[in-house]
């Protein structure tokens, strides 16, 4: 028996290589989509873990310091230290790091003593890079301008060993040479450049400063003991903590963005769940007559309930793999954009070889069987459990549906209800927001069905007595809700997902547009190269000197941005001495503004929206941050709206920063013009006055604007294509679902034709019953697609960022999802609707 | 901040290799270190009058440098110990006095010299064999010398200059830490030709080279943790020069014996390629007033009585028999301790040994210290054959 079901199953899916093709690339895309997302992640995060492992992997802890970096004398001073007090000691390794541009790539400069990194490394498996990289000692030592490259960095720049060239740095272009390369299995050190410790501080400016310390304790409790001892050498402005705390803390940054780029993979997966459920049941359900006969030949239940599982998880292994392999290929183009928004926003990172990770695998193959399976199951039940030998009559499926789409508007609203419980409760977990999220998009799902038919009857009493046709095509799409409802129902849920995406965008890129307008009071803004919070970054006095004299300027506003350390992990501060009157440019959203701005100057602090959101700190309140001095709480005056940073910073004043950290430089100025001086004269003015001294970003705040706004975009490149992808799922999904069904309906034609409908009449009637399902799906998406931008940019967005941002709506928010709809609905009509005005009468009527 | 027999990577092995023994790096290594001198080094060609306490500190215009300790250690309880500290200097380039002067934007990080220096302690009781090395840059304090006082120094190893022109050195290594107190006995002794020491024919492969052989010690050795009042008697050798040894030598080894009369016996046997004595093998005999006698190389018989083969199979000689028919000497020696290997990059053995024999037909005992270099890499280079000889890098 077995067999003749399975001979059965396999003539009936050869017959229909349409239906089955349809059903895998739904599945595949599904499955790829989330495998194309992990491996890009995780490639961009295997790619930092190993720079950060790249020099001095073995150490388990850091010695860091306030924004100067911590005093080069501490290092001789540990070294005579007896911590290990008798047996083995912790060991040590300095490094001083900036950055570096060697033609058009911005590398990390990183100056270390290689014995020391090797003492480091020594005796253990990690990469270091004590080697350094097999570099002539004399010419690493002796040489001006030695700098060691990971081999594929130097063949990728085209620069052999002994070969000459400029760096870039600060600005200021210093000659160098490549003295070494490091060769294979040391990945993470591609984006950095290597140099001795001494030539790295005179190129940094930093002389008598270190970054960091790198300290590899003992093992067990020898190292927890030393670790005790070692604390209490420390001075006030240096922090010791684990390496590994530091990973996770910078991983907190990119934790938003990678649980983003998930969530759009889940919806990719979800939708196609959809697809599958649609493709599978097809299957399905169309052979209940041959199933019936079987079950009559004495097929079981269970045996009908294995075949048709069977074949789930056939075509769910079958598309699982497809999937697998198009997510590796979507994921390398996906890479780039990743590593791209990493780098516009995060660090400097280089991501040179496609990870991919066997768990990711495992897990995509499983959601993607799991899928198919869960989606067989009802059907398989229906189809099993019905009487032997004739199968369900149509009208008693569609009764079911008809209950079943009454009991998931019930449902729909539960999780609806649901949804809006969990972001109620769920305070600021980012997860719980998905969660709501994909409740909310569930919901959409599940009252669709019966929106569907009660829009359908509602439309064909609009119509009846008026026209036959439309009447009988809509209460066709009524009366057919097992098929119709499902396609409807995971278009709808894409368009919902497509429009809350685009109207978050775009209601993020006005926020962003009006926080620069207001923010930006000068007219140019002038500042070194060079990472945010980077000490490296410093204007020459003497070059600014020239700038502030260049006839125009009326007046000038400067800033420091530094990186400090606080009990909460390290922050990035901005210190501002601002022009009078230019408070404005901040808009405060906590604390009173007259009252604050007054504090600010005698001391308190101000702190952007993401960082009150992130460590929910509030006016009020005492932050404190590690000084030159120690640590020191400051007074909150006051949260105010600022975009440039989703992990938050800190404005003081720029007094109060030099009296406390003790750095007297200055990283960025904000150049007033006199009146009538126009902005594009003057920057080329001060590019002149700059004299080539010191290559600086030298820019019109109408300049800056575009620039950010780019950035922004580049940074929503990724959200876009994900965008599209579920929407590709969608319709494809719609595409597949109607077609089988109006091919179904081929004798329901055949019977119109044989009573006087006209191909034409036909055709009209297949396509417009499409189109309406189109359209319903995208009625019911433009409540569900406001409500889910309401979730994404109230709940996501501010849990993930911090950010505030203000809903804006625009037509084509709207109209994109609407054209997708009605495209989709086109397409999987015009092929039933062609075949069934073709079609020989005779055939059709002899189908069922 | 110890680093015990530790992998450092090929840039650093060249390093250790050019200054790890007591003669000149091979000229064979390649790149600057092989080199027979850097250009700019002063050159050890002629005779020297040393001129003290100046000549204990370092001379930065010689290429490479060493200042190196051994000595036999009594506890309280008649516990045996031995001891080794050296350092070395290794120079990058020679000193220019306008390039180091300290001058706005300069890092102090920017160094010429390289320091290194090794620890062993030979516990005979304990039968154990401890080592330690360090390596670092000469600048910001971390490592250096200096003259007056006389200070040399890696981290927290150190030797210094105490008050009463005395000497103080200071190591630690997991489970042993040493301080003592020296009081040179009687002049430094010039070896070679007046204190110029020729390692081969060829011009500047020489060095400057004295020994103070017999240094009164006292002090504390703590072993885990417990401190053991020590006392005993040390030998410094300090040679500089910036010269090579020519491309046929590939080892040596080096005795240096205190007999119990009060007298003292340096040689060193240089081995060349087919591990045969190279004839500029040399020493020194010092009676027990401190005069002096060069020894050559065809007045030193020494044959190896047996050997000892490390856990990864590098062979070396082991007990020793060593005559000076001019100066009726007869002497057996045997390591306290069979593994005194350090296992740092070059390896090589420097242990204490125990030696008895005749002087002028009377009983005659002692004490000394043996080195013995480039038995590892021979081994590299034939094969693990064991076989002496070095074969053409």
């Amino acid at each position: 028996m077995t067999s003749t079901l399975r001979a059965a199953s396999r003539r009936h899916l050869l017959r229909h290589p349409a239906q089955l093709a349809l059903a895998l690339i739904g599945l595949s895309l599904g499955v790829g989509s989330i495998v194309a997302v992990d491996i890009a992640t995780g490639s961009a995060r295997r790619a930092f873990e190993l720079s950060l492992e790249a020099v001095n992997g073995a150490a388990t802890h850091q010695l860091s310091g306030g924004p100067g970096g911590i005093d080069e004398r501490l290092y001789p001073r540990l070294r005579r230290e007896p911590v290990g007090a008798g047996s083995a000691g912790p060991r040590f390794a300095p490094l001083v790091s900036g950055y570096a541009t060697l033609g058009d790539r911005t590398l990390e400069l990183i100056g270390i003593d290689p014995i020391a990194s090797a003492e480091v490394s020594a005796g253990t498996a990690a990469p270091g890079v004590g080697v350094a990289g097999g570099a002539d000692a004399r010419d690493w030592f002796m040489r001006p301008g030695a700098v060691v490259l990971t081999a594929s960095a130097a063949g990728q720049l085209g620069i052999v060993t002994g070969r000459s060239f400029e760096l870039e740095i600060g600005g200021v272009r210093h000659p160098a040479f490549l003295a070494g390369t490091i060769g294979a299995g040391a990945p993470g050190l591609d984006g950095i450049a290597l140099t001795d410790i001494a030539q790295a501080q005179e190129w940094l400016s930093a002389t008598g400063r270190l970054s960091r310390i790198d300290v590899r304790m003992p093992p067990g409790a020898a190292g927890a003991a030393q670790l005790a001892r070692l604390r209490a050498l420390l001075p006030a402005d240096v922090e010791i903590h684990a390496t590994r705390s530091e990973a996770r803390e910078t991983f907190a940054m990119t934790d938003a963005f990678i649980t983003n780029l998930k969530a759009m993979s889940l919806l990719a997966l979800l939708v196609g769940t959809f697809l599958i459920y649609g493709a599978v049941s097809f299957a399905v359900l169309q052979r209940r007559t041959v199933i019936g006969v079987l079950r009559a030949l004495g097929a079981t239940r269970g045996e009908v309930l294995r075949l048709v599982l069977g074949e789930a998880l056939l075509l769910g292994v079958v598309g699982a793999a497809c999937g697998c392999l198009l997510g590796v290929a979507i994921g390398r183009v996906l890479l780039g954009l990743v590593s791209q928004t990493i780098n516009d926003l995060y660090f400097v990172v280089a991501v040179n070889g496609l990870a991919v990770p066997p768990l990711t695998l495992v897990k995509a193959v499983a959601v993607g069987i799991g899928t198919a399976l869960a989606a067989a199951l009802i059907p398989a039940l229906e189809v099993a459990g019905g009487v032997p030998r004739l199968g369900l009559a149509r009208s008693v499926i569609e009764g079911r549906a008809r209950a079943i789409a009454r009991r998931l508007v019930l449902g729909g609203a539960l999780l609806g209800g649901l949804a809006a419980v969990i972001v109620a409760v769920s305070g600021h977990s980012l997860l719980a927001g998905f969660a709501a999220l994909f409740l909310l998009l569930l919901a959409v799902a599940a009252v669709t069905p019966a929106a569907l038919r009660a829009l359908a009857l509602a439309g064909a009493r609009l119509f009846a007595g008026r026209n036959a046709v439309a009447r009988l095509a809509l209460h066709d799409v009524a009366g057919s809700l097992s098929r119709t409802g499902v396609a409807v129902a995971a278009l709808g849920m894409a368009l919902t997902a497509m429009i809350g995406v685009a109207v978050m965008v775009e209601s993020f890129r006005e926020s962003l547009r009006e926080w620069l307008t207001q923010s930006m009071h000068a007219d140019i803004y002038v500042s070194a190269p060079g990472p945010s919070g980077d000490l490296s970054r410093r204007l020459d006095p003497e070059v600014m000197r020239s700038l502030l004299a260049t006839p125009g300027v009326r007046a000038h506003s400067e800033a420091r941005r530094a990186v400090v350390g606080s009990p909460r992990g390290p922050i990035e501060l901005n210190a501002l001495r601002l022009v009078p009157g230019s408070d404005a440019a901040f808009r405060l959203t906590q604390g009173d503004a007259s009252g604050a701005w007054a504090a600010f100057r005698g001391g308190a602090i101000l702190i952007s929206e993401p960082l009150s959101w992130r460590l929910d700190l509030h006016p009020g309140q005492d932050l404190a941050l590690s000084t030159a001095a120690g640590p020191r709480a400051f007074p909150i005056a006051g949260v105010y709206r600022e975009y440039g940073n989703d992990r938050g910073e800190i404005l003081m004043d720029l007094d109060g920063y030099r009296a406390n950290w003790h750095d007297t430089e200055l990283g960025g100025l904000g150049i007033y013009l006199d009146p009538g001086v126009k902005a594009a004269a003057m920057v080329q003015a001060l590019r002149a006055a700059a004299g080539g001294r010191q290559a600086l970003f030298i820019r019109s705040n109408a300049d800056i604007r575009a620039l950010s706004m780019r950035i922004f975009e580049r940074t929503f490149i990724i959200t876009r294509v994900l965008y599209w992808l579920a929407a590709g799922v969608a319709a494809i999904g719609l595409v597949s679902a109607l077609l089988a069904w109006e091919l179904e309906r081929s004798r329901q034609l055949a019977l119109l034709r044989t009573l006087g409908m006209t191909p034409a009449g036909t055709a009209t009637l297949v396509i417009a019953q499409t189109l309406f399902m189109g359209l319903v799906a995208f009625l019911a998406a433009i409540p569900a697609g406001l409500l889910t931008a309401l979730v994404l940019t109230r709940v996501i967005n501010r849990r993930a960022f911090g950010w505030q941002i203000d809903l804006h709506l625009s037509a084509p928010q709207f109209t994109n999802a609407l054209l997708l709809a009605l495209a989709a609905a086109f397409v999987a009509g015009v092929y039933p609707a062609w075949r069934g005005a073709r079609a020989p009468l005779a055939r059709g009527l002899r189908e069922e | 901040m110890t680093v015990r027999a530790t992998h450092v990577g090929p840039f650093l092995v060249l390093l250790l290799i050019a200054t790890s023994a007591r003669a000149a790096p091979p000229a064979d290594l390649g790149g600057p270190l092989g080199q027979a001198a850097g250009p700019g080094f002063a050159q050890a060609l002629a005779p020297r009058a040393f001129a003290f306490p100046r000549d204990h500190a370092a001379h930065d215009t010689f290429r490479q440098e060493w200042w190196y300790f051994t000595g036999h250690l009594l506890g309280p309880g008649g516990e045996r110990f031995g001891f080794e500290l050296t350092f070395f200097r290794f120079a990058l380039a020679p000193p220019d006095a306008a390039d180091d002067a300290p001058r706005s934007g300069r890092s102090a990080w920017r160094a010429r010299q390289i320091y290194m220096a090794h620890f062993a302690v030979t516990d005979v009781a304990g039968h154990r064999f401890e080592f330690a090395q360090k390596l670092s840059r000469g600048a910001l304090g971390l490592a250096g010398a200096h003259d007056s006082p006389l200070a040399v120094w890696i981290d927290d190893w150190t030797l210094a200059e105490g008050p009463g022109a005395r000497w103080r050195l200071r190591a630690s290594e997991p489970g042993y830490e040493l301080r003592l107190d020296l009081a040179p006995a009687g002049a430094p002794v010039p070896n070679g030709n007046a204190g110029l020491s020729v390692k081969s024919a060829a011009p500047g492969s020489a060095s400057y080279y004295y020994s103070l052989p017999r240094i009164v010690v006292q002090g504390t050795l703590t072993r885990a943790g417990q401190p053991l009042a020590v006392t005993g008697l040390a030998w410094f050798d300090h040679e500089w020069g910036s010269g090579a040894l020519s491309t046929r030598q590939c080892g040596w080894d080096w005795f240096a014996l205190q007999l119990d009369d009060g007298s003292a016996l340096m040689f060193y046997a240089l081995r060349d390629r087919a591990g045969h004595r190279d004839p500029h093998s040399a020493g020194t005999f010092i009676d027990r007033q401190g005069a002096a006698r060069p020894l050559g190389d065809d007045e030193v018989a020494l044959e190896p009585t047996g050997s000892w083969v490390s856990g990864d199979g590098v062979r070396y000689p082991s007990g020793w028999r060593i005559r000076v028919p001019v100066l009726a000497l007869d002497l057996s020696g045997q390591p306290v301790l069979a593994d005194q290997e350090l296992r740092t990059s070059p390896r090589y053995w420097e242990g204490a040994i125990d030696f008895k024999g005749t002087r002028a037909g009377a009983p005659a005992a002692g004490r000394g210290y043996v080195e013995l270099v480039g038995y590892a890499e021979e081994r590299r280079q034939t094969g693990g054959t064991g076989a002496h000889g070095c074969v053409a890098r």
